[in-house]
C-alpha cells in the first residue's frame, strides 16, 4: 500500500522530499532483533574464549601452587614424568616443535605451490576438479590420518631408512602426515590471497614482457605475502594444536630427544593421554595437563599476535 | 551445479580406488571411510574371534555345578563391598548386571586395596563382601574371629589375574628371564646386553600400561619391588618411570603395535589380552615356568595372583541379597571375566566355590 501511495505520488507532484518520513514512519523490530541476534553470536565466542581463559587459569594455577612445582624447573629440566614429581615440561615441548616443523616443512612449500598453480596456472577447468579434492582432504577426520601415519608412513620410513633406526613410533612420521593434513588449509588461504591481487597488475607484467613465472613469483606473491603469513601462521598453529595424530603414531612417553625417528609424546598427546586414564581428580598429575593446556593456548595466542603484526607490515594496498 | 556435479565425480573417482585397494569393493562413498579405520585397527576384529578357546578351558556344563537359579529383582536392600583395586572393575560389571536383572537395592563398591578391604570386613565389620587379589592372612582372620559377632571368612575364587611380558616375534634372542633379570630391564639397563652379556648391545624399547593402571601396580610390586628388595612400592614405580626408552599407555593396542615393531622392544599387560594377541608377540617364560592357564591358576606363573571375594555365612543367611549377589556372580563370572581382563578361574575352583556357597545356604 505504502509503495503504491509513493509511486502515485512520484507521479503526481514529484515532490521526492515526502518520501524520506514515510520511510521513517515505519518501526523496524525485524532489523532490530537481527542485529541484537548478530550481536549474541559474537559474543557467545568471545565469552567462551574468556570462559577458557579463566578455567585454564584457575586449574593451572592450582598446579603450580602445589608444594611440589617449581616454576622455574617447569621451564628448564628435562624430565617429565609427574607421578614421580618430577615436572619438566621441555621433553613435551621440544617434540610439539619437532612435529609442527615437519609438518611445516611439507606443507608451507607444497601449500604455497599448490596456491600458486591453481591461481595463476590452472584453468578454470582443472581447478574446479582440484579444489574440491583438496577440500575433501582437509575433511578427512584426523584420526583417520593418525592411523595413516602409524600404519603406512611409519612402514614407509622404516622401508627407506632401515627397520631398527626408526621406532614404531616416532615424531617424524606424525609430522609428515601433519603436514599433509595441513596443506589443504595453507593452499586455499594462499590461493584466496594469490586470487585477489589485482588483475590489472598481472597485465602491467606481462605487457612488460614477463612471463608466467616471473609475474607468480616477482608480482603475485609478494603482493599477497600479507595473506599468505596469516595462512603460513594459522597453519602452525594447527599442527600446535593438533592431538590425534600425534596420539596414535608419535608415541606415548616424554622423551627430551632430538631425534626425529624417536618416539616422544607431546604436549596434546600427554592431555589426550591422561584425560583418558582414571587419574584421581586434584593431583598434580591431573592439574598439570590443564598447565600445559594453558601453555599451548599462550602459544597459539602469542603466534596470532605475531601474524595480526606481519598482516599489518606487509599489507599492500593497491587502488 | 557444475562445480557439484565435478565434485561427486571427484568423489566417486576416489571412493573407487579407495575400494579398490580394500578387499570389500564397495561403491558407497561413506562405506569406503569405514574399510580403511576398521583395517588400521587390527585389534579390534580378532576380541569376538578368540573368545571361543577361552571358552574350551571350561569345557563341558555338565561337570559344572549348578547353583540354584538367581532373580535379582527378588531381593532388595544393599550391599557393601570393599577392597582389591583388581577385583573392583569385575565387581563393578558384575554389579551392573546385578541391577540391569532386576535388583532394586544399591550395591556399595569400594576400591581401597585387598587390606583395606579386609579390614572394613574383619576390624569394622561394616562390609557384607571383601575383594580380594590374594588369600586371606591369619591375622586377619584373627580379626574376623574377635569380631562381635564373630565372622568366619568364606573364599570364593572368581578368577585369575597374570600378566604377560612379551616381546616381538621377530625377537631371537629372548625366551626365558628371571625375575632379576625383568627388574634390571625394566628399570636401570639401559641395553639388552647390560642384563646379559650375550644379548645384543640395543637399547631396550619399554611399553608399559600408564601410572593409573593396577597391572602397572602389580608388575612393580612383582617384578620389580620384590626382586631388588625395595622398602616400598614408590620407590619402584619411581625406578620404573625413571627408565629411558618408556613409553606408557593405557590403551593395550598401543603397547601390542610398540612391542611388534622392534626385536628390541618388550612389553607387558594382563594376561587375557594377550591370548588375543599371541600371533603377533611372544610372552615370555619367567623363571623357567611358561605362563598359561595352569601355570596361572596354581601360582607356578609368578606375575599370577588369584582373585577371590569373601564373605560371611551368617551374613549371607541375614541378608538375601548378599547370598544371591555371590551367587549371581558366581554364576555370571566366566561370562564377562575376559572381557574385564583376567583369567577365568578353573572349573575346579570355581566349582569349590560354588560348593561353599551351596553348603552354607543348605
Amino acid at each position: 500500500m505504502a509503495s503504491m501511495e509513493i509511486s502515485q505520488r512520484m507521479k503526481t507532484d514529484k515532490l521526492t522530499p515526502v518520501i524520506l518520513p514515510l520511510l521513517k514512519k515505519k518501526p523496524r523490530v525485524g532489523e532490530k532483533i537481527i542485529q541484537i541476534f548478530l550481536f549474541l553470536s559474537g559474543a557467545i565466542s568471545i565469552l567462551t574464549t574468556l570462559g577458557i581463559v579463566f578455567e585454564l587459569g584457575k586449574e593451572s594455577l592450582l598446579f603450580f601452587s602445589s608444594p611440589e612445582v617449581n616454576i622455574f624447573s617447569f621451564f628448564t629440566t628435562t624430565t617429565w614424568q609427574p607421578s614421580i614429581g618430577k615436572f619438566g615440561v621441555l621433553p613435551l615441548v621440544n617434540s610439539t616443535l619437532m612435529t609442527t616443523t615437519f609438518a611445516m616443512l611439507i606443507a608451507l612449500p607444497l601449500g604455497l605451490a599448490a596456491a600458486i598453480y591453481l591461481s595463476e596456472y590452472a584453468s578454470a577447468r582443472a581447478r574446479s576438479i582440484l579444489k574440491p579434492i583438496l577440500e575433501i582432504l582437509a575433511g578427512v577426520p584426523t584420526v583417520v590420518y593418525g592411523y595413516f601415519a602409524l600404519n603406512f608412513m611409519t612402514p614407509l620410513l622404516r622401508g627407506i631408512l632401515g627397520e631398527n633406526n626408526v621406532q614404531i613410533y616416532n615424531t617424524l612420521s606424525a609430522g609428515l602426515v601433519m603436514g599433509i593434513m595441513i596443506l589443504p588449509l595453507v593452499s586455499s588461504m594462499s590461493e584466496d590471497a594469490l586470487s585477489a591481487v589485482p588483475r590489472s597488475l598481472r597485465e602491467a607484467a606481462y605487457g612488460l614482457g614477463a612471463t608466467r613465472f616471473e609475474t607468480a613469483i616477482k608480482i603475485i606473491v609478494p603482493a599477497a605475502l600479507s595473506g599468505i603469513i596469516a595462512a603460513f601462521i594459522i597453519g602452525i598453529s594447527r599442527a600446535i594444536g593438533e592431538t590425534m595424530i600425534v596420539a596414535v603414531a608419535a608415541g606415548s612417553g616424554p622423551a627430551f630427544t632430538f631425534n626425529p625417528l624417536k618416539g616422544a609424546e607431546t604436549m596434546t598427546g600427554y592431555i589426550a593421554r591422561i584425560s583418558g586414564g582414571d587419574l584421581a581428580y586434584d593431583t598434580p598429575d591431573y592439574n598439570s595437563i590443564f598447565a600445559i593446556g594453558l601453555l599451548l593456548f599462550s602459544i597459539t595466542l602469542i603466534l596470532n599476535i605475531i601474524s595480526r603484526r606481519l598482516v599489518a607490515k606487509y599489507r599492500e594496498v593497491y587502488e | 551445479m557444475r562445480r557439484s556435479f565435478s565434485l561427486f565425480i571427484v568423489v566417486t573417482v576416489l571412493s573407487l580406488l579407495l575400494a579398490a585397494c580394500s578387499t570389500a569393493a564397495t561403491l558407497s562413498p561413506a562405506a569406503t571411510v569405514a574399510p580403511t579405520t576398521a583395517a588400521s585397527n587390527p585389534t579390534s576384529a580378532p576380541v569376538e574371534a578368540t573368545k571361543a578357546p577361552e571358552a574350551t578351558t571350561a569345557p563341558a556344563a555338565s561337570t559344572a555345578i549348578q547353583l540354584p537359579e538367581v532373580d535379582p529383582s527378588t531381593v532388595s536392600g544393599d550391599i557393601n563391598a570393599a577392597g582389591s583395586s583388581t577385583v573392583y572393575p569385575l565387581a563393578e560389571v558384575i554389579a551392573d548386571n546385578f541391577k540391569k536383572d532386576g535388583f532394586g537395592g544399591n550395591v556399595n563398591l569400594a576400591s581401597v586395596g585387598t587390606g583395606g578391604g579386609f579390614e572394613r570386613f574383619c576390624k569394622t565389620g561394616e562390609t557384607d563382601v571383601a575383594n580380594a587379589s590374594r588369600a586371606i592372612k591369619g591375622s586377619e582372620k584373627d580379626n574376623c574371629a574377635a569380631l562381635n559377632p564373630a565372622r568366619t571368612p568364606l573364599e570364593f575364587r572368581v578368577g585369575t589375574d597374570a600378566i604377560a611380558v612379551v616381546v616381538s616375534k621377530s625377537n631371537t634372542f629372548l625366551t626365558n628371564v628371571t625375575l632379576e633379570q625383568l627388574a634390571a630391564i625394566f628399570t636401570t639397563a639401559e641395553k639388552w646386553s647390560d642384563v646379559d652379556p650375550s644379548w645384543p648391545a640395543e637399547p631396550i624399547l619399554r611399553f608399559t600400561p600408564g601410572t593409573d593402571s593396577g597391572t602397572f601396580d602389580f608388575f612393580n610390586e612383582f617384578a620389580i619391588q620384590k626382586p631388588l628388595k625395595l622398602e616400598k612400592l614408590d620407590d619402584a614405580k619411581k625406578l620404573a618411570l625413571e627408565a629411558k626408552n618408556l613409553q606408557t599407555s593405557e590403551d593395550d593396542n598401543v603397547l601390542v603395535q610398540g612391542v611388534e615393531g622392534s626385536p628390541y622392544a618388550i612389553g607387558y599387560f594382563g594376561f587375557a589380552y594377550y591370548n588375543e594377541q599371541s600371533d603377533k608377540l611372544t610372552a615370555l617364560s619367567i623363571g623357567d615356568v611358561t605362563p598359561d592357564f595352569d601355570t596361572a591358576e596354581s601360582g607356578t606363573y609368578p606375575l599370577s595372583r588369584p582373585l577371590f571375594i569373601y564373605s560371611d555365612a551368617s551374613i549371607m543367611k541375614a541378608k538375601p541379597q548378599v547370598a544371591a549377589y555371590i551367587n549371581y556372580f558366581l554364576t555370571n563370572v566366566d561370562d564377562v571375566i575376559t572381557d574385564v581382563g583376567y583369567f577365568p578361574a578353573s572349573e575346579d575352583a570355581l566349582n569349590t566355590a560354588k560348593q561353599t556357597w551351596l553348603d552354607t545356604m543348605k
